[in-house]
């Protein structure tokens, strides 16, 4: 059991880099957790201070949209964690958790995880190892991300061009910053490909007509005599015709 | 008893494909059973013939002949129902009623009745006389561009203008003059069609535009159109290629026309 669970610690980015044998001293530390469908494992706003692991079952991660509806944002099942970050910060939980179907989860506590910080100096030297090697996977991310937003804003599209697709990656943390980079570009080509469509028929048709001159033609042609005659000949055969249309 | 309409196709200036849209309608309203005259007035450059699969060898009488006293009006109608299944198109008006009354392609005829003139008067006594002969539904007229005193007369005497114009304002401009004339004259029955309409604008756009501005209807916006283009006058376009776009925004003009009382 321990070794089961020391290996599921392995797959978060916090405890990537440890030995087994600090893996095997939080693994102790870790109690189990049973939810049924529709329980609240998580609510945004509230203070965490507990990592989950789901070891069965699945659950869906919500916020709430603009209208005050749900949004799920992801779902998630066994091997995923949870909620690591309420082990160092006391910020609030930044969305809400809910189990899909039957699940269990194993659950570390902060309290339990402090206690094993002040042990073991080597777990706060990994974490730190972990967020640093994480924030700067991020920042390139992040770097490229505002490189294409200042391009987009000024209407270049040229980079869609000549940058790979990038391929959504798996579903680890690391690769977040990837599938949102993947999402964007995803965007950036579909607005493209609009805004494309839209230039075709966005000109909008102006009709300018010099008012002075149509009179003025209007004028000639109507002054001669020939129009005169003409009018009333139109006149006189128009109502020949409807005569004999009433026969 | 009921006697045809006369509908006049007419564009201020030349280039807006007023011939091929006139013999495209016209061979529409033959195909939805009606009895069916098309007359080339363009007698300074006539055109509208070729559309129709009528060449020098072909042609008899012509309306310069009728108009200088040498023929009756009857002897100038070539049935095109008849006569012209030699194209794909054309051949699809095989069976239906529809003559064409050409004017003549000899230079030396073109020239003589424009150094002669004639008598306006007698080319309404042949529209009459087309009607009342052919017992004619519908009498298309294809206008010389412009407004001289033909021309006048045959939106004088129409039952139905139809305007075509492209959108740029050198047409807007002489339309405007030439809706202003066809009210004077009362004209029962005013109609536009906007012809080689860019990609660039949205046709609703073009539609409203144009109806805001002119008070009249928009019957049809049709496309600018290589195909058209390719097509090079050899056929009735709307036939050979019906699920064409110009040859859909085309039938609708044509159905406006046969929705008219």
């Amino acid at each position: 059991m321990t070794e089961n669970i020391s290996n599921q610690l392995k797959t978060s980015f916090l405890f990537r880099g440890l030995p087994t044998e600090t893996l095997d001293a939080v693994a102790q530390k870790v109690s189990t957790r049973k939810l049924t469908e529709g329980d609240v494992l998580m609510r945004k706003g509230e203070t965490g201070d507990s990592l989950f692991m789901i070891n069965e079952g699945w659950f869906k991660i919500v916020t709430q949209d603009a209208q005050g509806g749900e949004l799920i944002i992801n779902k998630t099942g066994p091997g995923e964690t949870l909620g690591e970050m309420a082990l160092l910060d006391e910020a609030p939980r930044s969305a809400t958790v809910i189990a899909l179907s039957d699940a269990k989860v194993l659950e570390l506590k902060k309290d339990a995880f402090q206690e094993i910080l002040d042990q073991r100096p080597d777990v706060a030297l990994s974490l730190i190892r972990g967020f640093s090697s994480r924030l700067r996977f991020s920042t390139t991310y992040i770097e490229k991300a505002i490189d294409w937003s200042q391009k987009i804003a000024a209407g270049d599209y040229s980079f869609t061009e000549n940058t790979q697709t990038i391929v959504n990656g798996g579903s680890t943390d690391d690769d977040k910053a990837t599938q949102l980079l993947s999402a964007f570009f995803k965007m950036v080509k579909s607005v493209k490909a609009r805004e494309d469509e839209l230039k075709q028929v966005v000109e909008k048709l102006t009709l300018q007509i010099d008012e002075a001159r149509r009179k003025q033609e209007f004028e000639e042609i109507t002054g001669t005599d020939f129009y005169a005659n003409l009018k009333e000949q139109a006149r006189q055969l128009r109502a020949q015709r409807k005569a004999s249309d009433e026969e | 008893m009921s006697s045809g309409k006369i509908v006049s196709i007419h564009s201020f200036r030349g280039g807006t494909g007023k011939s091929n849209t006139t013999a495209n309608i016209a061979a529409q309203v033959a195909l939805a059973g009606k009895r069916v005259g098309v007359v080339d007035t363009d007698i300074q450059s006539p055109g509208i013939h070729v559309l129709f699969g009528l060449d020098e060898t072909k042609m008899g009488k012509t309306l310069n002949d009728f108009l200088h006293g040498k023929c009756s009006i009857g002897e100038v109608a070539f049935n095109v129902g008849e006569k012209a299944a030699d194209a794909e198109g054309r051949a699809k008006l095989s069976g239906t009623n529809l003559w064409l009354f050409p004017s003549s392609i000899r230079g030396r005829e073109i020239s003589q009745i424009l150094r002669e003139g004639y008598d306006v008067n007698l080319l309404n006594q042949g529209f009459q006389g087309m009607l009342k002969e052919l017992n004619l539904d519908y009498l298309f007229i294809d206008t010389h561009p412009g407004l001289n005193e033909e021309t006048l007369l045959s939106i004088a005497i129409s039952d139905v203008l139809v305007i075509i114009l492209r959108p740029d304002n050198q047409d807007f401009q002489g339309t405007a003059v030439t809706v202003d004339i066809a009210r004077s004259l009362d004209v029962p029955n005013l109609l536009l069609m906007v012809n080689k309409a860019l990609p660039k604008h949205d046709p609703k756009d073009i539609k409203k535009t144009i109806e805001d501005n002119f008070k009249a209807t928009v019957a049809g916006v049709l496309p600018l159109s290589f195909d058209m283009a390719e097509n090079a006058s050899q056929d009735i376009f709307s036939l050979r290629y019906p699920d064409h776009e110009w040859s859909k925004a085309l039938r609708g003009v044509a159905d406006a026309i046969l929705a008219i009382k």
